[in-house]
């Protein structure tokens, strides 16, 4: 049975600023340039993505056996620039995307990113052999934030809860 | 006493703690040129594919405290990575579009002291080549590149979503082949220029993203390539480190390397190949520098 999930609806419909996501007539556009529907038969697909987001059909798009057809989206931004509608589709998947992963869902590495960038202000921490090759090269230290600072940021987003850090 | 047009720089974590080689050419070039930068303890810009994806919060709050660091000294930021380059474009443009979301930052950010203003600009280093204007920056070239055919790739996040980052034409980007033929080198056309290089998805599933990677290999060696030539790091590095799972993928053995535009106009202006890191890539180029009088010292 097809379940509209009412709440979902609205937090797609809320994060979308421009509320252009209703005007999608399902052109076929975004999945017609999509590089990674090209290549994988529409196993991820942008239009009916929209499509469910739109309707709010939340069992359609989470929870299924693999998360390919939302973490497909390579955030090329090309559907971007061909919709008719000038919906901000990437937008809207980078949100689905942020579900997906607070939900327990999707591929581990961003969540290890986001423990770097907790632990050391960067995604790619400093390491002593690569700044050796710096100085080689003539090329200043890097410089970094305080940790201090990016710690009681990223408490106050709640990132800690999602990366269960202190 | 710094210059009024000095821009805050911004290598970010790839370039720097990863490909510093990258950032040694970019610092020789923008000296050559004129254009004067200044380091600051940025943090994480963050990834627009890493952190936009876990969580949209985190990501505008560590974007605006950055732009913050360069406001405090009234200054432009100027990166040389797509991905930190789309990140601060677009945090800059929500927040100062946004004033809901300006003022949920705003109300983070002042618990360390700090607030987005809004009154800088972001640029990426492409943009700012380009307005230098090919006559200047032909006036330091020492070697003749010419006989150097190349397939240009710029990456998405240069130039979309382009009503925000408004760098280039979306779809048929201009600046980067400008400084390519600026610098003496020749640009082949090729189907899939404007093609995404695929990483953005290799950490759901790494097939899709060779897939793509092998459409792109096959229409620049088959218009004539002997190297891309890109403006960033990430699409650098699947250029650079994927030959041998292209080859498992595709069952055809892909040689040609890959070099950082500033890599190539670095070598233009003579800078030795050897001062410029150039063995530390991957994907081998010395026979390239060899065929194109570039020898290494």
């Amino acid at each position: 049975m097809v379940v509209v999930d009412f709440e979902f609806k609205k937090k797609i419909m809320d994060v979308h600023i421009k509320d252009t996501l209703k005007y999608c007539y399902q052109c076929n556009r975004c999945t017609d340039v999509c590089p990674v529907n090209d290549v994988t038969g529409s196993r991820y697909s942008p239009r009916p993505l929209i499509l469910n987001s739109f309707l709010g059909l939340h069992d359609a798009i989470f929870g299924l056996e693999s998360s390919f057809n939302i973490w497909g989206c390579t955030a090329c931004d090309t559907c971007d620039e061909v919709c008719p509608q000038k919906i901000e589709l990437t937008e809207v998947f980078y949100i689905l995307k942020n579900m997906s992963l607070a939900k327990g869902e999707g591929p581990d590495y961003f969540i290890g990113q986001a423990s770097a960038i907790f632990d050391y202000g960067k995604a790619i921490p400093s390491q002593p052999a690569i700044e050796r090759r710096r100085q080689q090269f003539g090329l200043p230290p890097v410089q970094s934030p305080s940790t201090d600072d990016v710690q009681k940021l990223l408490k106050l987003t709640k990132l800690n809860k999602l990366i269960k850090k202190e | 006493m710094t210059q009024a047009n000095e821009f805050k720089f911004f290598p970010g974590c790839f370039i720097g703690n990863r490909i510093p080689f990258i950032e040694a050419s970019a610092r020789k070039v923008f000296e050559k040129l004129g254009v004067e930068i200044s380091d600051a303890p940025f943090a994480c810009c963050p990834d627009p594919v890493g952190q936009a994806s876990t969580d949209h919060l985190s990501w505008l709050t560590m974007g605006a405290y950055n732009l913050t660091i360069a406001e405090a000294e009234g200054k432009d930021i100027m990166s040389i990575c797509n991905g930190c380059f789309q990140t601060l474009k677009l945090v800059n443009h929500e927040l100062k579009h946004n004033d809901h979301a300006k003022a949920k930052i705003n109300k983070i950010l002042g618990e360390i002291g700090k607030e987005f203003k809004g009154n800088i600009s972001v640029r990426h280093f492409v943009e700012v080549l380009y307005d230098i204007g090919e006559d200047k920056i032909k006036e330091h070239i020492v070697k003749d590149l010419s006989s150097l055919k190349v397939a240009c790739h710029t990456g998405c996040h240069y130039m979309r979503p382009s009503e925000k980052v408004q760098t280039d034409d979306p779809m048929k980007p201009i600046k980067l082949r400008a400084l390519v033929k600026a610098a003496g080198a020749t640009v082949v056309d090729y189907d899939t220029e404007v093609l995404c290089c695929g990483a953005g998805t290799e950490h759901a599933e790494p097939g899709p993203a060779m897939a793509i990677l092998a459409q792109k290999y096959k229409s620049a060696v088959d218009a004539g390539a002997e190297c891309f030539i890109t403006n960033c790091p990430q699409c650098f590095q699947q250029f650079d480190s994927k030959l041998r799972d292209l080859e498992k993928h595709t069952g055809i053995k892909y040689t040609i390397p890959v070099l950082y535009i500033t890599e190539l106009m670095a070598l233009a202006y003579g800078f030795d190949p050897a001062d410029l890191g150039i063995k530390f890539h991957r994907a081998r180029v010395t026979a390239l520098l060899e065929k194109h009088g570039l020898k290494q010292t």
